[in-house]
């Protein structure tokens, strides 16, 4: 009984395609909007995640503007953290600059940094060959290369490796490392796969006037990081003179971030629920434009001795139907939506398994929903006004 | 059997109360003809409503079979039309998306029976009404007299206690109203149903064992042709 009032309802459906083809089209595009913004919410989570893998959340960065420009530390008072502040387990700081390298005839530009040896651990670097710069080389003219770099630099025939002769300005550096590849963390201030490392020392010969503006610390996973910027900052103050310091938390930049993407998805998310909405308001106007078509056909059914919950079941399928297969495409149309999205944006796309369920569940909620009163509607004619009517 | 006592019925019409029929007694017994004639606005089709629980009378007593059937609640109501009644309109008022035999059927589906029993006694019943070569049919395809032979065959097809026929012929030329009556008279007799056919005709009243005159809100018996 339920399948052939299925059948029915599908038929009369078919039988007036446009205006279902319309009715379909509303729910469509809210389901789609509904599914993409999820998937694309979840995509974005992933991502921040994804962002903060490599480098962790248990790291602050420290920056020194001075008021005509950035500031400096003194080498010693940073490497002197550890000691002060127990919950700073390690701390790195560095110059920043900019590079442009030679080797066989390949040029290479990125940025540079001027780093002590402990920057590898501190930043969770990873060397792909060779080893980083160490303290008790700081004079050699020894480079690091990020991976991208290497790559830039490799001409077809002389790969960059370990040993390889790179000239930058008046010196000749010799590769001693090169890292794994790294996705850019939105706490560093460079991207590490396009930078060239040297020693501080290193810096100095290169660059006019080095300024030791930044620093990463690595901190205790369990500690506070607002403790520990509030205690970075005491113990800064009277070191810095007119100097301000300033500090990032990873686990407080990635909250942020999360609470940013939850406040977007969200946003979208309701955008996508009024068009559902409104995809709903357009299967009522449909069911109800079908109740005053088919008047007579209600009657004869009621005359029959079709019961009034017959009737509403009836027109209850056909809402449910048409928004059924408006949610089905919709859904496909969202997870594409997000698939592209994530492929526009460069972003790792991660298939919702909830969408599915979701975009029928909600759908069928909306057919339901705004089925039921032209269903009533239909359910409630008088049988002889119903015959009557042309 | 149908018996109705004193049935009145009287339509609200601005601030007043219209009455239409002023007290109709009848018994009608299975197996019979009868046709009911009367001039427009009378109330023939008021009578047919209230005979075949469509609509309630203001006042009087209806049993069908013994059964008090104006105490029904809407859902019983449904049921009894279902079990009890057959109508056949003036314009046939076939579903224009079933074929023939589902169109048939259909009385039997809100019976809750099986669909291959219900194709079996339609495509039967069709068999009887000289269409089973067009069970397939859909309506648009069919003449106006295999219309109203699909129409005859779903008010059928359900075995009621009577068919409730409003101007069954008003739609068809003489020749197929003439073959639409033959159809009537040898269905009574050999289903032993009582039909009731509202006819402006008085050719087809003719034809009908009794015949009924609706004037001034009450039945009168006309004699035999
Ligand atoms: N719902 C209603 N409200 C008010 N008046 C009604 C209603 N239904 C019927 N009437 C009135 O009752 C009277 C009888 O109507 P009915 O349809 O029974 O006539 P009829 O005998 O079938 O006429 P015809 O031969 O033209 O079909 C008419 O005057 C009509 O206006
Ligand atoms: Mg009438």
């Amino acid at each position: 009984m339920l399948s052939r009032v299925v059948v029915e309802a599908a038929a009369n459906l078919v039988a007036s395609r446009q205006r279902s083809a319309l009715a379909l089209l509303g729910i469509l595009i809210g389901a789609a909007a509904v599914i993409a913004m999820l998937n694309i919410g979840a995509i974005a989570r992933n991502e921040t995640v994804r962002q903060f893998r490599q480098l962790g959340t248990d790291v602050l960065t420290l920056r020194v503007d001075a008021p005509s420009g950035l500031g400096s530390f003194r080498l010693a008072d940073v490497e002197a953290v550890p000691q002060e502040i127990p919950a700073v387990l390690d701390i790195a700081p560095f110059v920043l600059g900019g590079a442009t390298l030679l080797h066989e005839g390949m040029t290479g530009m990125g940025t540079q940094l001027g780093v002590t040896a402990s920057f590898a651990s501190v930043a969770r670097l990873r060397l792909r060959e060779g080893r980083f710069i160490s303290a008790h080389d700081r004079f050699e003219l020894y480079i690091v290369l990020g991976a991208g770099l290497a790559q830039q630099l490799s001409a077809p025939y002389a790969p960059v490796r370990v040993g390889s002769q790179l000239r930058q300005g008046r010196y000749v550096f010799t590769v001693i490392g090169i890292l794994e590849p790294v996705l850019q963390s939105p706490m560093m201030p460079v991207d590490v796969d396009g930078t060239a490392f040297v020693s501080i020392a290193n810096m100095r010969r290169l660059m006019p006037d080095p300024q030791l503006s930044m620093a990463v610390a690595r901190i205790h996973p369990e500690a506070d990081p607002g403790a520990v910027m509030a205690a970075l900052q005491r113990s800064f103050a009277p070191k810095l003179r007119d100097a301000t310091l300033s500090l990032q938390s990873a686990k407080q930049l990635l909250a942020g971030m999360q609470g940013q993407m939850q406040l977007f998805t969200l946003l979208l998310g309701t955008v996508g629920g009024i068009a559902l909405v409104l995809g709903g308001v357009g299967v009522m106007n449909i069911m109800l434009v079908s109740v005053a078509e088919r008047k007579r056909e209600i009657g004869v059914r009621l005359a029959i001795g079709a019961a009034p919950g017959d009737i509403r079941l009836l027109f209850l399928a056909e809402a449910v139907i048409l928004s059924l297969a408006g949610g089905a495409l919709g859904v496909l149309l969202g997870l594409g939506g997000a698939y592209a999205f994530a492929g526009a944006s460069g972003w790792q796309y991660i298939f919702s398994p909830s969408a599915a369920p979701l975009g029928a569940g909600v759908s069928v909620a909306v057919g339901i929903f705004f089925g039921f009163y032209p269903a009533v509607m239909a359910a409630r004619l008088d049988p002889i006004e119903a015959l009557r009517s042309e | 059997m149908l018996e109705l006592v004193d049935i009145t019925r009287s339509f609200r019409v601005g601030p007043g109360t219209m009455p239409i029929l002023r007290g109709v007694t009848l018994r009608l017994e299975a197996g019979q003809l009868v046709s009911i004639m009367g001039g427009s606005g009378s109330g023939k089709s008021t009578l047919m409503n209230i005979i075949g629980l469509l609509d309630k009378p203001t006042g009087g007593e209806y049993r069908i079979d013994g059964q008090d059937v104006l105490q029904a609640e809407a859902r019983a109501l449904s049921r009894l039309r279902n079990r009890l009644i057959g109508f056949v309109f003036q314009s046939f008022f076939l579903l224009p998306r079933l074929n023939a035999w589902r169109n048939v059927a259909l009385p039997l589906q809100y019976r809750g029976l099986p669909e291959a029993e219900a194709k079996r006694r339609a495509i039967a019943m069709l068999g009887r009404v000289g269409l089973a070569d067009r069970v397939e049919h859909m309506p648009a395809m069919l003449s106006g007299g295999q219309k109203q032979r699909v129409a005859i065959a779903r008010a059928l097809v359900g075995e009621p206690a009577v068919v409730l026929a409003d101007e069954p012929t008003g739609a068809l030329d003489p020749k197929v109203s003439q073959e639409i009556m033959a159809l009537f008279l040898a269905l009574k007799r050999e289903l032993n149903v009582l039909i009731l056919i509202i006819t402006h005709d008085p050719g087809v009243a003719a034809q009908c064992e009794r015949r009924l005159l609706l004037a001034e809100g009450t039945i009168a018996e006309q004699p035999p042709c």
